[in-house]
């Protein structure tokens, strides 16, 4: 083959990604459950034949990162070779570069004249799949089986269509199979779609050079990763984190980094963090590896192309049986979107003194998650799962902002009116919960207070909200922000609810959650 | 009034305003281009209407597009505006929607600072649950309270957004009843866009009163300097006219003015020459705009980002990316690329010689020979190919290319970008877009069709007469129409048919109301109805065409239809008509003329000119208004204001009314 026009490789590096975020679009336009459609919670991706992600949209950093695991992982146990034009692959269990069980994944592989090229990869978070408590979140789940149905990997469609007995199967297992019946359509219509681009690249380019791009693809990201860590200074850098709990009554649990800068390679050794708890507070080790891979992205400073050649540089070590690597047996719903930003912040801590103007202070690092879960009559489910951001960490040349979620985290909130028109619930009050920035030379944001009351006779609620004991961090001598507080309103009392629990409601009960400020940036001014 | 004899049709853009004058008893037809002045745009508009020498009181319809006022309200040059929304909520537009769209960039503020700042939002005790019941009425004393506050805080225009008030609208007619000759300005969200979700229905009627005192004030002006009543219009997003009294209640509909104007002319030709899939190509100085047309009408949107902020009306879905003919181009370690960044009208490109010294991708064209080095638009600016050499030349250098080769990769590059926003257009219609006709205009639009086709599997294009001042000439060729959207939320199972008919009923008389008032006959007057449906846990709606008495059996089975092929599955779910979206219409009857691009050209020329890596070969110069059949690539095709590049491969003949059709020649 002659050279590869730099021109060709940049052209579908567009193509890529816009199949990627066409993905994701005809999942937002098309799913069921309000967490797809109105929060966003899924990401899609475009891999190369050997599972390497190549394309991303404009989705979940935390879902992207752990995608580019996701592939690999399943090639290992369900080889290339038995794969054929039009199947698609469903699975959620977390040994296959898995996160927590609520994210189910459909991988479609993609095939030009006969020859496998590409894979289509959609994640989207379910909001029930299965378990002990509704949700499928639950805060003392002692392993995995508590928490929700495991899918191995599982033939979903071929050419013939849906595969039924399988899809059956899965929806027999869930508390709202028509949602998740139309979720799971979307994610291989959108897996589908992406199909008919990568073919279409294939036929306008070659086949050939279409694979030797997203190879070049890959390399590029490697050099301007690796120019990006040779920038840095050399040395050793070590910075801890903790969670507010390992669950209920628990210490804090430590999450510790040690960062090895040597020329353009970085070893990212978090073997220092805490062993695996009983809670659903561990996570995997590719969830620890993309919090690694965005704080790494961070710590460039570039605003480079994501892909899995941007990794080739980073060596990232976890324990066996710590929280990052506790066995695929532990219970680890949380721990996806809990401990993997505790990895960031520690990341953030290490580096503090080294780049401080490529950071910002702590903020709303947790899904801020409440998750209200209303039993039908037809002893059927009603499931809403709303995150709650918080302020932005202040920077070093700007306050942060009010009201935003930050790193690994990119979902919405649901509107009042959408909530209050698909569930028993009346949102009371919504507004920015003014002076909750933490003090400095900049300011953090402030955060948000949002209140429901309960209108059906009951309700199962689900909290998952980090940074309630311990508050968003200053950085150079900023202050810290106001912690996230949640309180239950009943008859007239107010208590203080736990930032990871499980609980029972009533009609009437009011759930106030006050998102967290973010830390401040700099000593304030002595006014102040 | 014998006297009146000329119709004239303008866009008013941020570097040029194009205008364009037809007699439409003689089909004489002018066109000029004057520089916009944002500082006095009445006065610029006069100024245009003399270049094409028509005095103020020879006009009979003068119907204008402008983004003038939207751009003011990106820009922040805001009046005093206030948010009134119910007690809790008050805070809507801060707190907005919390995702971002940089993933990865933590130096980038992550949302667009609010509209309406805290201090000018009020939170009102009143509320209304989903279905409009009240749930806690709206008491005398809080709008005495509201009143003074407005009064102390000296607003100047006030929009008044309350939770649910799609669903019933009585607390926001009180309070916008009450605040008649309190407040100069006052809008509110049930008029504006009365659709759930509160942060979107909020932050659109706040654009709405922010606009209001800027567009009240421009359009005064305008009637009386041009005092022609009726016969003064303005183009809305939708893509119609509209009159002024209308627009000066919802200055919002002028938000996408000129693109849509463009798109509109589109539309029209699409009917007249008859392709049923055209593509928009409108490629300016600084964005592209493409918008998707099926059988001759337009793709509608509900919702474009303005400045960060959600706008929320029905729009014509054009989609604009940030390449244009001024965009930079850089080379970073990840590769090459295209913009955002503009060099602007100043200094412009470097090939414009006035002081440019970064690359465009007019520099790029600058170097390929496609740009007349003698003249070039409007005999103002001279092209400096050497200045573009040097400033491609450290690119080059760097990838280890030649100058002209790195030129020819910057133009693929950028319509890699063009590419994708013609996919992003089709793909969300379930459109196959390489069967499509491109329709290409603007100042860069037919300079780089063909790469672009070539690109994408297109195989027609079309390059309209006027394509430098479509957008002027969609203005005056295209319908007068009005367009009335709201919630209805109706399930298809145990329908409620006398509701809906009253409803459309209703909505029918609102759109058809600013044309009867405009003295248009009702029976001249067609009204279009569309359902915007959804599987009842589905949030977004796809729109489904439909006809009045209601055939209940065909509009669910239209919908089943569309949803398949828009995602390739339907099931068996119940829907939903979420929204009616009720356009009243009386097509144009104004045809389509030859015009006068008034530039002399002397003989036939020739340059080198590069179109591959087979490098530069000698092309044929023609001036555009001495062709006559079919003229083979490679050529370039030249008028006063644009350039057609007809590479090796294309071949180009013109219709009598002066648009050009280029397909590729016989191999």
């Amino acid at each position: 083959m002659s050279t590869l026009d730099p021109f060709v490789v940049e052209v579908i590096r567009h193509g890529l990604s816009a199949a990627a975020e066409e993905m994701s679009l005809v999942m937002t336009r098309s799913a069921r459950s309000p967490l797809l459609r109105e929060a966003g919670d899924l990401s899609s991706a475009i891999m190369d034949a050997a599972g390497g992600l190549v394309g991303q949209g404009r989705d979940i950093p935390i879902h992207l990162g752990a995608m580019c695991y996701t592939v690999p992982e399943l090639l290992k146990v369900y080889p290339a070779a038995t794969m054929r034009e039009g199947d698609a692959i469903v699975y959620n269990v977390g040994a296959l570069g898995g996160n927590h069980l609520n994210d189910v994944k459909v991988a479609r592989p993609v095939f030009v004249d006969g020859r496998l090229v590409a894979f289509a990869l959609s994640l989207a978070h379910w909001p029930d799949v299965g378990g002990t408590w509704p949700g499928s979140y639950l805060a003392n789940a002692v392993d995995t089986f508590q928490e929700a149905i495991r899918i191995p990997p599982l033939l979903i469609a071929n050419t013939d269509g849906v595969n039924r007995p399988v899809l059956d199967f899965i929806l027999a297992n869930v508390r709202d199979p028509v949602s998740c019946e139309g979720d799971l359509l979307a994610q291989l219509a959108a897996t589908s779609a992406a199909e008919r681009r990568i073919r279409e690249m294939c036929a306008q380019h070659g086949t050939d050079t279409f694979i030797a791009a997203m190879a070049r693809l890959h390399d590029l990201s490697e050099a301007e990763m690796r120019a990006a860590i040779a920038d840095l200074p050399d040395g050793t850098y070590e910075g801890d984190d903790f969670l507010d709990d390992g669950g209920p009554d628990a210490a804090p649990s430590r999450i510790h980094v040690r960062i090895e800068i040597r020329g353009d390679e970085a070893t990212f050794d978090l073997s220092g963090s805490a062993d695996r708890v009983a809670t659903f507070c561990n996570t995997t080790p590719f969830i620890a590896r993309s919090a690694v891979v965005y704080a790494a992205r961070i710590l460039s400073g570039r605003d480079m192309q994501q892909n899995a050649g941007a990794l080739r540089p980073l060596t990232i070590i976890t324990r066996p049986g710590s929280i990052l690597e506790p066995g695929w047996k532990a219970a680890v719903a949380a721990g996806n979107h809990e401990t993997s930003m505790r990895v960031v912040d520690a990341v953030f801590r290490a580096m503090e003194n080294v780049i401080p103007e490529r950071l910002s202070a702590g903020g709303p690092a947790t899904s801020g998650l409440l998750a209200f879960a209303e039993p039908l009559p037809d002893e059927s489910w009603r499931m809403l799962y709303e995150v709650h951001g918080g302020g932005e960490g202040a920077r070093h040349d700007r306050d942060g902002a009010p009201a935003t979620r930050v790193h690994l985290a990119n979902t919405s909130n649901t509107p009042a009116e959408v909530i209050e028109a698909n569930y028993a619930i009346r949102v009371e009050r919504q507004s920015i919960r003014r002076g909750a920035g933490g003090k400095g030379r900049y300011v953090g944001g402030d955060g948000i207070v949002r209140s429901y009351r309960v209108l059906a006779p009951s309700m199962w609620l689900t909290t998952c909200v980090e940074r309630t004991k311990i508050p968003p961090y200053g950085l150079q001598g900023g202050e810290a922000g106001a912690p996230y507080v949640i309180t239950l309103e009943r008859d007239g009392v107010v208590s203080a609810l736990p930032g990871k629990a499980n609980l029972l409601l009533e009609a009437g009960d009011l759930v106030t959650i006050e998102g967290c400020g973010g830390g401040g940036f700099g000593a304030p001014p002595p006014s102040s | 009034m014998t006297t009146r004899l000329w119709d004239i049709g303008t866009d008013i853009g941020g570097t040029f305003t194009d205008i364009i004058a037809v007699r439409p008893d003689t089909n004489e037809t002018r066109i000029a281009k004057v520089p916009s002045r944002p500082d006095a745009p009445v006065t610029a508009m006069l100024e245009a209407l003399a270049a094409v020498g028509v005095a103020p009181e020879a006009v009979r319809r003068f119907v204008h597009g402008t983004t003038r006022v939207t751009n003011a309200l990106v820009e922040e040059r805001l009046p005093r505006v206030a948010l009134v929304a119910t007690a809790g909520f008050e805070d809507v537009l801060e707190i907005a929607r919390y995702r971002r769209e940089e993933l990865y960039r933590l130096d980038i503020r992550p949302k667009a600072l609010p509209l309406v700042p805290a201090s000018l939002c009020f939170g009102i005790r009143e509320r209304l649950d989903p279905t409009g019941k009240v749930v806690e009425a709206l008491a005398k004393a809080e709008v005495e309270r509201l009143k003074a506050w407005l009064v102390a805080n000296a607003v100047e225009s006030v929009a008044i957004c309350l939770l649910h008030s799609y669903a019933n609208p009585a607390h926001e007619k009180e309070i916008g009843a009450a605040l008649e000759g309190v407040v100069p300005h006052v809008c509110v969200s049930h008029e504006i866009n009365p659709e759930a979700r509160e942060y979107e229905r909020a932050s659109s009627t706040a654009f709405n009163a922010a606009a209001m005192p800027i567009a009240v004030e421009y359009l005064t002006e305008l009637e009386r300097r041009l005092p022609i009543g009726a016969g003064l219009q303005v183009f809305h997003s939708a893509g119609a006219m509209v009159p002024v009294p209308a627009v000066k209640r919802r200055p919002l509909v002028m938000a996408m003015s000129g693109p849509a104007a463009g798109v509109s002319a589109s539309a029209r030709m699409a009917r007249t020459l008859d392709r049923p899939r055209v593509l928009t190509f409108d490629m300016g100085g600084t964005t592209t705009d493409v918008c998707l047309i099926v059988d001759g009408a337009a793709e509608m949107t509900d919702t474009r980002m303005m400045g960060g902020r959600p706008l929320r009306q029905p729009m014509l879905a054009v989609h604009s990316i940030g390449a244009g003919g001024g965009s930079i181009v850089t080379l970073g370690p990840g590769g090459l690329a295209v913009g955002p960044k503009s060099a602007g009208s100043m200094p412009g490109p470097a090939c414009y010689g006035r002081g440019g010294d970064r690359p465009t991708i007019t520099d790029a064209n600058a170097v390929l020979g496609y740009l007349d080095p003698e003249a070039r638009l409007g005999d103002t600016i001279q092209i400096d190919v050497e200045a573009a050499r040097r400033v491609i030349a450290p690119i080059a250098a760097e990838l280890g290319f030649g100058i002209t080769e790195t030129a020819m990769g910057i133009i693929k590059v950028a319509g890699a970008a063009m590419a994708r926003a013609l996919r992003r257009v089709t793909v969300e219609r379930g459109v196959d877009g390489r069967d499509c006709t491109l329709l290409a205009f603007g100042g860069g639009g037919p300079m780089h069709a063909a790469g672009l086709a070539d690109m994408y599997g297109l195989s027609e294009i079309i390059v309209p007469a006027a394509s430098s001042a479509f957008s002027a000439l969609g203005c005056l060729t295209a319908d007068f129409s009005f367009l009335q959207q709201g919630t209805v939320r109706m399930p298809l199972a145990n329908f409620p048919h006398a509701a809906f008919a009253a409803r459309v009923a209703e909505l029918s008389g609102e759109a058809t109301g600013p044309l009867l008032a405009n003295g248009i006959a009702r029976e001249e007057i067609t009204v279009e109805h569309v359902a915007l449906m959804r599987y009842s846990a589905q949030s977004d709606s796809i729109p489904v065409p439909f006809t009045m008495p209601l055939d209940q059996a065909r509009l669910e089975a239209d919908f089943h239809r569309r949803h398949r092929d828009l995602f390739g599955y339907a099931t068996e779910e119940a829907c939903v008509i979420e929204a009616l979206r009720i356009q009243a219409r009386k097509p144009s009857s104004v045809p389509f003329s030859r015009p006068d691009v008034g530039r002399a050209q002397g003989t036939a020329r020739s340059r080198l000119c590069v179109f591959d890596a087979s490098g530069a070969v000698e092309t044929a110069i023609v001036p555009r208004e001495t062709m006559s059949g079919v003229t083979f690539g490679p050529a370039i095709i030249e008028d006063a204001w644009s350039t057609v590049v007809v590479p090796p491969g294309w071949q180009v003949r013109p219709d009598d009314l002066g648009n050009l059709f280029m397909t590729r020649s016989a191999a």
